[in-house]
């Protein structure tokens, strides 16, 4: 698998397809004395110009980070035409940032990688997923078992949550958002929080109280929320950067859920099918306004 | 012979304390891979041991991520000020790491400087610091590169080394660790075992010298592209220690307040004019290893960083001091092979 991806990645960048290949890669702490990759070394993004730098590149189950989050940075930009190595719940990313115009998939070349899933024990994310081979890639590498999972277990933790009474998830959020420091890890780390001036920035007025208090924080992770209902894709990252442990996933799933059920819509699943945010329907319900 | 407490009356101690009104803080488990130091409302919550080091550090209970300096009221035209008195609530940190504790002395010089900050002073008088000298290590680690160890006593109040199931050896180090060990401890034949720590990885003085005289080195590049940007690296770092100062309130009045503020925000160095003269994460990161190896200590002496490797384990995309650093060096033997 790991050589069929470097040798796709050498020809891209040796035929000129593409002039940077964004992938997971070892250096540093990852490398021996003899500058050789380690193989249980920590794993991190990289982004390859050279054709024989292509040996650098990794392929294993810490390979968290979903890409997908450069391809709207300018200094990644400025490095000319990329190839981007994605799993399955990555690719959803390039959908939704296609749908709402921030990519052209024309001016890519998008490395789908089978996957069976990453973490040990897997991520909770992978136990439900059902896109372990990528879909809209134009190659996928490797093949994997893992199958459809189980779309009646998405929600599970959801709905082991709200059993609770209203005041005992208050006091579940409360005690969990009290640990926000905002560093906005989790925000930096989404492929869909892209804007140019998060309002969080914004300081002619103040929108949103840049204090890590209690009042603060629960502004704050509300308006994060609220900015992804209907556009999460549900890759976790937000969840696995967050260095204050903050179930933020649960927070996402609400929203997920409620575009689910009330319009049958998963983001980035599908490119034909409208955003829900972003179309208009006469039959949209009424009776669900957040 | 040796001072000892078992981990019993260590934690009748805490507890004690607790009782007393007064305010402790230790590790506490948060997750099952995630520690934090936090208040503790009883001694069970203290997480002495079992991981490498809680992935915050204990900068907050002295210089608080949001501290309110004054209050003010609209009355009609006229603006009333009111003053908030610096916290006077006795605190007691126990099971701190050596690389938190060294962090303090780092921290006075910028709290002492050209301005004497009450608020930071005040917390530090309040404050006794309880230090646990490490007896393990990771790969992130590198205390031993910048001039500490695994038992460092820099910023400590008394040091605690664990003799096994009996408890600890403790080695008071200021008139506040003697007055809190005070009539606890037992005389013992039992001393605890000091560790070598990780290998010394770097040294940070040519780290320095490459730092101060190559601003404009493509290195920087090099370090910088993964960088997304957030401020865990300076958030969980016992030493970064930068600051915004806001108004908050409502039509009828409010508080000025201090926030923690980190280098790698665009918002940072963003002028009202738009302009920004730190416009990308290239030019962020130079900025925070700069202050680290050549700024802070052409001020103040010393080197802006304990090794806690903090910064390491919290990065999204392993991108920390220790990594940046071998990257610098890489680049400095470069230079000095092409002979400039």
């Amino acid at each position: 698998m790991i050589d069929q991806l470097r040798q796709t990645c050498r020809k891209l960048l040796e035929d000129g397809t593409v002039n940077v290949v964004i992938g997971y890669g070892h250096s540093g702490g990852g490398r021996n004395p003899a500058g050789q990759s380690t193989p249980d070394g920590p794993v991190h993004p990289v982004f390859i110009t050279r054709p024989e730098d292509v040996d650098t590149l990794v392929w294993n189950d810490r390979c968290f980070a979903n890409l997908t989050v450069y391809l709207t940075r300018k200094e990644i930009k400025a490095l000319g035409k990329p190839a981007i190595i994605v799993k399955g719940c990555d690719e959803r990313a390039l959908v939704v940032l296609e749908q709402e115009s921030q990519i052209d998939r024309s001016a890519m070349y998008v490395i789908g990688m089978a996957c069976d899933g990453v973490g040990d024990p897997h991520a909770l994310k992978c136990a439900v997923c059902d896109v372990h081979r990528p879909r809209t890639a134009d190659i996928v590498i490797g093949e994997t078992a893992a199958d459809a999972g189980n779309p009646e277990a998405r929600y599970a933790d959801l709905d082991a949550f709200l059993t609770k009474t209203p005041a005992e998830r208050m006091a579940y959020w409360t005690e969990e958002l009290a640990r926000c420091v905002k560093c906005y890890a989790c925000r930096q780390v989404c492929p869909l929080c892209y804007c140019e001036r998060c309002i969080v920035d914004k300081n002619r007025p103040v929108a949103i109280d840049t204090s890590a208090t209690l009042k603060g924080n629960f502004a704050w992770q509300i308006v994060r929320a609220f900015h992804l209902a209907g556009r999460c894709i549900g890759c976790d990252e937000c969840t696995r950067a967050c260095p204050a442990g903050i179930n933020l996933r649960l927070l996402n799933q609400t929203l997920a859920r409620a575009a689910e059920e009330h319009f049958t819509y998963r983001a980035g699943m599908d490119p034909e099918t409208p955003p829900i945010i972003g179309s208009y329907s006469q039959t949209d319900e009424e009776d669900f306004i957040l | 012979m040796s001072d000892v407490i078992s981990r019993q009356q260590l934690l009748e101690l805490v507890d004690a304390w607790i009782a007393q009104d007064k305010r402790a803080i230790g590790p506490v488990a948060v997750g099952e891979d995630l520690h934090l130091f936090m208040s503790m409302s009883d001694s069970g919550q203290l997480a002495m041991e079992g991981y490498i080091r809680p992935q915050n550090s204990i900068k907050e209970f002295f210089f608080p991520r949001h501290e309110k300096i004054y209050r003010y009221h609209f009355k009609g035209h006229n603006i009333e000020l009111e003053d908030v008195e610096p916290p006077a609530t006795e605190q007691l940190i126990i099971g701190a790491r050596p690389c938190d504790a060294a962090a303090l002395p780092i921290l006075d010089h910028v709290f002492n400087w050209d301005f004497k900050d009450e608020f930071y002073n005040q917390r530090r008088n309040a404050t006794t610091v309880i230090t646990l000298a490490c007896a393990t290590f990771d790969d992130n680690c590198f205390c031993t590169s910048v001039g500490l160890s695994p038992a460092a006593e820099q910023g400590s109040d008394a040091l605690l080394l664990s003799i096994g199931d009996d408890g600890y050896e403790v080695r008071c180090l200021t008139d506040k660790g003697k007055a809190l060990f005070e009539d606890k401890t037992q005389s013992s034949e039992k001393t605890g075992e000091v560790i070598d720590g990780p290998e010394k990885k770097f040294d940070p003085e040519p780290i320095g010298d490459f730092v101060r005289n190559n601003f404009e080195n493509p290195v920087w590049q090099e370090i910088a592209l993964r960088c997304l940007g957030c401020g865990v690296c300076t958030y969980s770092c016992p030493t970064c220690h930068c600051f915004d100062i806001v108004d908050e309130g409502t039509a009828s009045g409010g508080a000025r307040v201090k926030n923690w503020d980190s280098c790698q925000f665009a918002m940072f160095t963003q002028h009202a004019s738009g302009h920004n003269p730190r416009a990308n994460q290239i030019h962020r990161q130079r900025q925070r290893l700069l202050h680290k190896f050549g700024i802070y200590p052409e001020k103040f002496g010393a080197i802006l960083c304990t090794g806690c490797g903090n910064c390491m384990r919290n990065c999204p995309v392993e991108l920390g001091v220790l990594n940046s650093v071998e990257i610098l060096r890489e680049a400095a033997t470069r230079n000095t092979g092409e002979g400039k």
